[in-house]
């Protein structure tokens, strides 16, 4: 008769049924016994030194490999560190598996070490969430917990798992093993809706695709690709879609960045969204107020959410893009894309420029333009702060699917999210070169996570974009009360390439021009993790930080 | 000579509708935001300086702006800024007639506050 515990048949299904290949967990005693079962089953854990980077990494897993990230953390303090990772992917979408620890049942209500009650605790920010309470059950609600996060719209789901199930053990013979189930939406719109979206798409003039995570999800760049090819429609690819295909595809507009879809919208006549909410980001779709919209997207309730569609199509974005491509006109609109390339790059003149001229104090536009000169596209870029995301946004480009992420503009708009998300590329893409371009502020929030990677061996370069200052909030509060009352926005000059250092990392302090390159090879070439510490402009206000102010101070 | 007219008259008009416009009025009324509009050649300019709801202008070519609307030349600045045209400035961009300098989210949001008063 083989016996099992209960964590060990957590790992056990792990690894032999969803193929999962690393945990991103911090240690702790009501999941012992989980931890224990990764080992036994030979899945790598990647333990980090606080939970919220493990719930981070694991969302940005789903992004580096499309399959859902897995999340172990302990009862009480575990779970609510981890809680904004959590609260980011249920924002952004993305499918994370969060196994928890948790009080004995059999203590239940008598004041256990750690006792709470997280399932309601975390309720409004994932699409499922259970407790298992029965040994035998355990695979029947792991399978439960990865069907829930992937199918439909993806998003995070939580299961609670006590001890008093983790440490006991049940004949193996006995369990009952779900096989893996993976199922593609597959809701198909009726042909009437397609024929209806077509027309609108032949009769456009100035026609814009602009797709969102919805694509990135579907994994349909292909489709994406032979749309924008047969119909001539220039296209951006935002959020977690970017990268689906290459910045640099001859439709895409991405090199404009936020200022050529900015300059493109108003002027469409019709706009083609797949896979993008039109929250306040893209201004609730009030800046294409006489375009037409059809809109794709998995979930039917987005359809029609802050600006009426004229055709919507729900369902997968690839799986409708199949349907749809065969029934478009092929056209040659290549005067539209010359005329709307040729507007947007008037508009970016000076970015350009700061891109091409050396600087002092450095302009984060010049530090990030030689950044990409040095590292290429065949890289992973991640970026994290308010104007830094910006700046890394508008200035990376790369050829990589998940290629330039910037998690902190996402919903939550959760910044310190660059360290975690950083490993995981790394960790996903051991080969590339992974770049995080991290504002002073948002580094002071993971950035011991320095320790997880040069524990592990996570040779990440951080670039330091230092104003030093929260940047976005105090040039916002120069705006709003002024600049001689500016408040809690300072952070002054920190020396946090001496921290990696001190960590067993690599560190590079960097004022001048003509340095950056050299020491960024330094950095590349010392095969550690590294930080690049570089002074810049604290004058320099991005174009996100005017969108910001405007959008939260409009009242 | 026209489109220095045009410039100062426009100020004119955007003068009065901070005080008289409520949409306008509200739409600029927490903005600290300097627009220079001039040719290529540099003059005719002239800079309009918007203040928390407050609006004042100064001839003549200036560095210290936000955002800068440089037009190819004094005929097509007059031309586009009169057109009623909703994609004129677009295709004037289009054209090589007009390039942004500075921050082009602020020329974008002037083109805003000018679309109020339209």
């Amino acid at each position: 008769m083989s016996q099992i515990t209960g964590g060990h048949l957590v790992a056990k299904y792990l690894k032999e049924i969803e193929g999962v290949e690393a945990v991103f967990t911090l240690s702790g005693a009501h999941i012992e016994n989980i931890l224990d079962g990764l080992n036994e089953f030979g899945i790598r854990s990647v333990d980090v030194r606080h939970e919220q980077a493990a719930s981070m990494m694991a969302h940005a897993w789903s992004l580096y490999t499309g399959k859902p990230g897995v999340c172990l953390v302990t009862a009480g303090p575990g779970f609510t560190n981890a809680l904004t990772g959590i609260a980011n992917a249920f924002l952004d979408n993305a499918p994370l598996v969060v196994l928890c620890g948790r009080h004995p049942l059999r203590d239940d209500l008598k004041g256990a070490l750690q006792e709470m009650n997280q399932i309601d605790m975390v309720k409004s920010v994932v699409k499922w969430s259970a407790t298992c309470h029965d040994i035998k059950r355990i695979p029947e609600y792991l399978s439960i917990a990865f069907r829930q996060a992937v199918e439909g719209r993806p998003g995070p789901v939580f299961l609670e798992l006590p001890p008093d199930i983790l440490s006991i053990a049940v004949d193996l013979k006995s369990v009952d093993i779900p096989k893996r189930r993976t199922l593609k939406t597959s809701v198909t719109p009726v042909k009437e809706d397609l024929k209806a979206a077509a027309k609108l798409i032949d009769q456009a003039k100035r026609p814009l695709l602009i797709g969102g995570s919805g694509v990135g999800f579907s994994e349909c760049g292909k489709q994406v690709a032979a749309f924008a090819e047969k119909t001539g429609i220039p296209f951006a690819l935002l959020n977690n879609g970017r990268g689906a295909l290459p910045d640099s595809h001859p439709r895409s507009i991405n090199d404009g960045g936020f200022t050529a879809v900015m300059a493109a919208l108003p002027q469409v006549d019709l706009v083609i969204i797949v896979g993008l909410r039109l929250n306040w980001v893209m201004e609730s779709g009030q800046t294409f107020p006489d375009a037409k919209v059809v809109r794709i997207d998995i979930d039917p309730t987005e359809i029609d959410r802050n600006r009426t569609s004229d055709v919507g199509l729900a369902g997968d974005a690839g799986q409708i893009l199949d349907l749809l491509t065969p029934m478009v006109a092929s056209k040659d609109r290549s005067q539209w894309e010359k005329d709307l390339r040729a507007a947007y790059g008037a508009f970016l003149v000076t970015e350009r420029e700061q891109r091409e001229t050396p600087s002092y104090p450095i302009h984060p536009n010049r530090l990030v333009a030689q950044i990409q000169k040095v590292v290429g596209e065949d890289a992973y870029y991640v970026v994290d702060g308010g104007d830094t995301s910006y700046y890394g946004s508008a200035g990376f480009s790369s050829i990589h699917k998940a290629g330039v992420t910037a998690p902190a503009s996402s919903l939550l708009g959760c910044i310190g999210t660059g360290v975690p998300f950083a490993l995981a590329a790394k960790i996903a893409h051991p080969n590339k070169p992974v770049i995080l371009l991290n504002g002073d502020g948002s580094f002071g929030f993971n950035g011991m996570e320095f320790d997880t990677a040069v524990r592990l061996n996570i040779p990440i370069v951080c670039v330091v974009n230092n104003d030093c200052a929260w940047g976005m909030i105090k040039h916002a509060q120069e705006m709003s009360i002024g600049p001689e009352r500016c408040t809690c926005s300072e952070l002054g000059t920190r020396h946090y390439e001496k921290m990696v250092e001190a960590l067993g990392g690599y560190g590079e302090f960097v004022e001048k021009d003509e340095d950056i390159v050299p020491a960024l090879k330094r950095a590349i070439e010392s095969g550690k993790p590294a930080c690049v510490n570089v002074m810049t402009d604290c004058t320099a206000v991005s174009p996100a930080t005017v969108v910001f102010y405007q959008t939260l101070s409009d009242f | 000579m026209r489109f220095s007219l045009l410039l100062y008259a426009l100020y004119a008009a955007l003068r009065v509708a901070s005080k008289t416009h409520k949409g306008f009025r509200h739409f600029i009324r927490k903005a600290r935001v300097k627009i220079l509009i001039k040719t290529a050649a540099g003059e005719p300019a002239r800079l309009f300086i918007f203040d928390q709801g407050r609006i004042s202008s100064l001839p003549g070519d200036h560095a210290d702006y936000d955002a800068a609307l440089v037009w190819k030349d004094a005929a097509a600045g007059f031309s586009v800024m009169t057109s009623r045209k909703k994609d004129a400035v677009f295709n004037a961009a289009a054209r090589g007639d007009l390039k942004v300098l500075g921050m082009s989210v602020y020329a974008m949001w002037f083109q805003e506050a000018i679309d109020q008063l339209m």
